[in-house]
């Protein structure tokens, strides 16, 4: 469905993204997971075709959504595939919606725009998209205004406009972490009916390796803008080749016993302006030899997954 | 054990002037607040936003003024103290805060923010100061060349570092810490969990730590807190015991756990948290709940004890 | 994702070095900049570079157009226009900083206090300031001639008073701002007294937006200055002034245009000029939200 070769994004001289592969089937669930500054939100506005917006450019690599390469893509094609086969759901429903519009006919124009509904057709559409999403009495809560829900609930609107175009591949860009964890387990319950039901695929951005854990197909590791290690969920956090991967599995409190120790990763995440050369994460790295300063390792790969190490699964 | 802090019955009402164009309005951030935190312990509070763990933090050091109850800390009634005492006092209860990026003066060198706390209490570092700034960043790990730095040139996990120094200089024996890690990367949170470890067995520090993140909590401290609308809805006087309030077993089926292969269904609980102003009689969770009955909507719920593990609930788990 | 870019775009935008270097980094923070530091140049420099007295009268040379010895022609009395514009600049200059100085003085202390204290004192504080702010420059400068008489005394005065509102309103907002910082409750929390809290913290991280803003009311007080000299209530004969020299101009507009002319132009540029390399200030500061939010 969505398949990204080798991607690369240049925001002048810098160049905040490299190396970024992964692939995506119909009805999969893909966590793109990483700490800040690793290139995972650029990963999806590189999908989405939101870098001009900011200054950005692909500069090498492809994004294949379903046979058509959407790097060259011009901006007019780009839009009726945003926001219509290519859904996306934005970090903070605080801000994602019009604050003076009320929320039915922000919801209707995504189907006027690209399903090409009346009015009429749009609004029944909303209704019905705001029912499958449980949210109480659809219609009362198409003459309200944003300011009028609470955050989880801006966060199903948010939602059902992603929705309301029938997307084939669906990009959630951290959905939860402006909420609190019991509204978090709704959204994230809710998605994964989403997938099963309209056989979606979900992106799922996201810094927290328990949601990974809990929704994730497969995951891709990101690590100052690099993919560093990709692979089936069951197989990234049994076997971790990567020691970034190990380490950042390490840093969760798991609460199965009172010996539990965490360390945390020595040092601090790199800063775009100046990226470690050779292996991103070989300063902080327990395992690093004199090569990992100077090269960079390519992908290894070990059952179905594969990760950037020039001495992978050793123990850190 | 001697407890170096005990609340009693710690509330706090927010009022909102009416005007022409709103009515009045009351909002108990904290209501009826009861704990002690004896020495060398860590306690936990834990709960949603809005739930009023942050004000509590703020209360018992006196940030803000409470509206009513009792805080006797190291045997002595903090309420009493005049505003003068109280500036001496607080050399014995420090706090580190939630947003590291704005926790230090932005025109301070690190040097000058950790020597703050000698010049506002008037006293003498044991050392001379440049050997004093060298100790205390060597304390929390921060590399003593850093001294001269200015806040913008450090990264998060380090300013956090530098308010950890910031509040320890003094040596207080109580140390609040609203949310310390929840601004940071995980890889760096959890090397400040492991720091704030070391130092509480290194310097025999009681903690309250203030947090969202269950798991977090269950992992660091020795006993929890779970605050809901203002009040504490449950005292679990260990981490490992099962919840016996229904918002705590929610609390807990939301958090995940990162293995894959305890992966689970979630139910998740519908609703969610209403709003602070004007609350209803009753319990105020009884909305949510799958196991309300009657009079959880008319009488509010008492946290009453049962060998140390209180619940204030109608019908606990 | 946002900090990065943030990153990105400040290290392409160039930001490096102190501010004031990054203002004169454009080509219009140079070009106003340098006019500026020229004008301070002149005006210190003035009785060594002026060709001529500038009150020395020649009437048997009146009204000459420019040309040489004269550059900027003569006035009816024969006096050396170039001269009195450079002579010009000092009084304009100087009157317009003494105010705005005095204007930033008062105005921070009351604008900290009341946004520090808070309450009635604030309320009341602000009420007066704001008072202030309703009447028209040029009423409050007539209060003052009526009392003190003509001069630039009155004039001083009345442009410090015009400015105390603006100064005021934005120290009191930025120390309202300020005071909601984790770091301000962190100190207090040290024990720190209100004195050390204002002092250490609030004042010294308000002051960057109240200077820009000070520079940039110079270029209006020095508008101010001229109007009030044109009205004859400012600089009195012989000192000389942009303001009372286009005045005098007004009678031989057609026979004699330079008079006017060019004191006319030196206001104009210099005001140009100080609001674009304000404007630069602001930029390479990066303080255009605070300055907004007042």
């Amino acid at each position: 469905m969505l398949e990204v070769r080798d991607l690369e994004v240049a925001f002048g001289p810098v160049a905040p993204l490299s190396g970024v592969s992964f692939s995506l089937e119909k009805g999969e669930t893909l966590g793109i997971v990483g700490e800040s500054g690793s290139g995972k939100s650029l990963t999806a506005m590189s999908v989405m075709g939101l870098l001009p917006l900011s200054g950005g450019r692909i500069t090498a690599g492809s994004i294949m959504f379903d046979g058509q390469d959407l790097t060259n893509l011009p901006e007019p094609a780009y839009r009726k595939l945003r926001g219509g086969r290519l859904g996306l759901i934005t970090q903070n429903p605080m801000t994602s919606l019009d604050p003076l519009q009320k929320i039915g006919p922000q919801v209707d124009a995504v189907a006027r725009l690209h399903l090409g509904m009346n009015a009429s057709e749009a609004r029944a559409r909303t209704v019905e998209i705001l029912g499958t999403l449980r949210i109480p009495e659809p219609g009362t809560i198409c003459n309200r205004y944003p300011h009028q829900m609470s955050g989880g609930m801006k966060q199903r609107i948010v939602i059902a406009m992603a929705l309301a175009a029938d997307p084939d591949v669906l990009v959630a860009d951290e959905p939860t972490t402006a909420l609190d964890v019991t509204v978090q387990a709704q959204i994230i319950r809710l998605l994964d009916d989403l997938v099963k039901e309209r056989d979606l695929s979900l992106v799922l951005i996201t810094h927290d390796m328990s949601v990974v854990a809990q929704t994730c197909d497969k995951v891709v590791v990101m690590y100052a803008g690099r993919a560093i290690e990709h692979g089936p969920v069951e197989a990234i956090f049994d076997a971790p080749q990567h020691p970034y991967t190990q380490a950042l599995i390490g840093c969760i409190p798991k609460g199965l016993s009172d010996d539990e120790h965490l360390t945390g990763i020595p040092g601090t995440v790199p800063n775009v302006l100046n990226y470690p050369k050779g292996c991103p994460f070989h300063p902080r790295c327990t395992q690093a030899k004199e090569i990992c300063a100077t090269d960079v390792p390519a992908f290894v790969q070990h059952g179905n997954g594969q990760a950037a190490c020039h001495f992978p699964g050793a123990p850190q | 054990m001697t407890n170096l802090l005990e609340v009693r019955n710690l509330s706090k009402q927010f009022k909102s002037p009416g005007g022409p164009f709103r009515k009045a309005r009351a909002m108990h951030a904290v209501n009826d607040v009861s704990f002690d935190l004896p020495k060398g312990r860590v306690v936990g509070v834990v709960g949603e936003s809005g739930c009023g763990k942050s004000t509590l933090a703020r209360l018992i050091l006196r940030l803000i003024e409470p509206t009513d109850g009792t805080l006797r800390f190291d045997g002595e009634d903090l309420r009493a103290k005049s505003p003068a005492q109280m500036r001496k006092l607080r050399a014995n209860m420090q706090m580190v805060f939630q947003d590291p990026y704005s926790a230090i003066d932005p025109r301070y060198t690190i040097s000058r923010a950790v020597m703050e706390p000698f010049v506002v209490q008037d006293r003498k570092p044991a050392s001379k100061p440049e050997e004093e700034v060298a100790a205390l960043l060597r304390m929390v790990g921060l590399d003593p060349g850093l001294a001269s730095s200015f806040p913008h040139q450090i990264s998060g996990g380090q300013k956090q570092r530098v308010g950890i120094a910031r509040a320890l200089a003094l040596r207080p024996q109580l140390l609040v810490l609203d949310e310390p890690t929840a601004s940071l990367d995980v890889s760096v949170q959890a090397q400040i969990i492991s720091l704030l470890e070391q130092l509480r067995d290194d310097l025999g520090l009681t903690y309250l730590f203030i947090s969202h993140d269950l798991s977090l909590v269950r992992y660091f401290c020795d006993e929890i807190l779970v605050m809901y609308l203002g009040r504490v809805v449950e005292a679990l006087p260990d981490t490992d015991l099962p919840a016996r309030h229904p918002y705590t077993a929610t609390l807990m089926d939301s958090t995940f756990a990162p293995d894959p292969k305890l992966r689970r269904i979630i139910t998740p609980l519908e609703g969610e948290v209403p709003s602070p102003f004007d609350l209803p009689p009753g319990c105020a969770f009884a909305d949510r709940c799958p196991r309300a009955a009657a009079i959880c909507r008319t009488e509010t719920p008492v946290l009453s004890s049962d060998g140390g593990h209180a619940v204030a609930c109608h019908n606990p788990i | 994702m946002s900090s990065m870019t943030g990153i990105a775009a400040r290290w392409m935008a160039g930001y490096r070095g102190t501010p004031v270097s990054r203002a004169f980094g454009s080509w219009l923070g140079k070009i106003a900049g340098g006019f500026l530091v020229l004008l301070v140049l002149t005006a210190i420099f003035a009785p060594w570079i002026t060709p001529f007295d500038y009150a020395a009268q020649d009437l048997t040379n009146g009204n000459a157009p420019p040309g040489w010895p004269h550059l900027l022609g003569t006035d009816q009395f024969g006096r050396d226009v170039l001269s009195r514009v450079i002579y010009g600049a000092r009084t304009s200059l100087s009157v317009s900083a003494t105010a705005i100085a005095i204007s930033i003085t008062a105005g921070m202390t009351l604008g900290a206090a009341a946004g520090y204290f808070g309450g009635f004192f604030e309320r009341a504080v602000m009420t007066v300031v704001d008072l202030t702010w309703s009447f028209p420059d040029i009423l409050i400068a007539l209060i003052f001639v009526a009392i003190i008489g003509p001069g630039l005394t009155s004039t001083t005065f009345a442009i410090a008073i015009a400015y105390l509102a603006q100064f005021t309103r934005l120290t009191r907002a930025q120390i309202v701002r300020l005071k909601r910082e984790t770091f301000i409750e962190a100190t207090i929390n040290l024990g720190a007294k209100p004195h050390h809290i204002l002092l250490k913290h609030l004042l010294p991280n308000a002051i960057a937006p109240v200077i820009v803003v000070g520079m940039l009311a110079i270029g209006d007080g020095i508008v101010l200055e001229a109007t009030l000299g044109f009205f004859g209530l400012g600089a009195q004969p012989p000192t000389p002034s942009w303001g009372a020299m286009m005045s005098s101009g007004t009678a031989q507009l057609f026979l004699s245009p330079w008079v006017i002319i060019f004191p006319g132009v030196v206001v104009a540029v210099t005001v140009i000029a100080v609001n674009l390399f304000g404007d630069e200030l602001i930029r390479a500061l990066d303080i255009r939200d605070r300055i907004r939010g007042s």
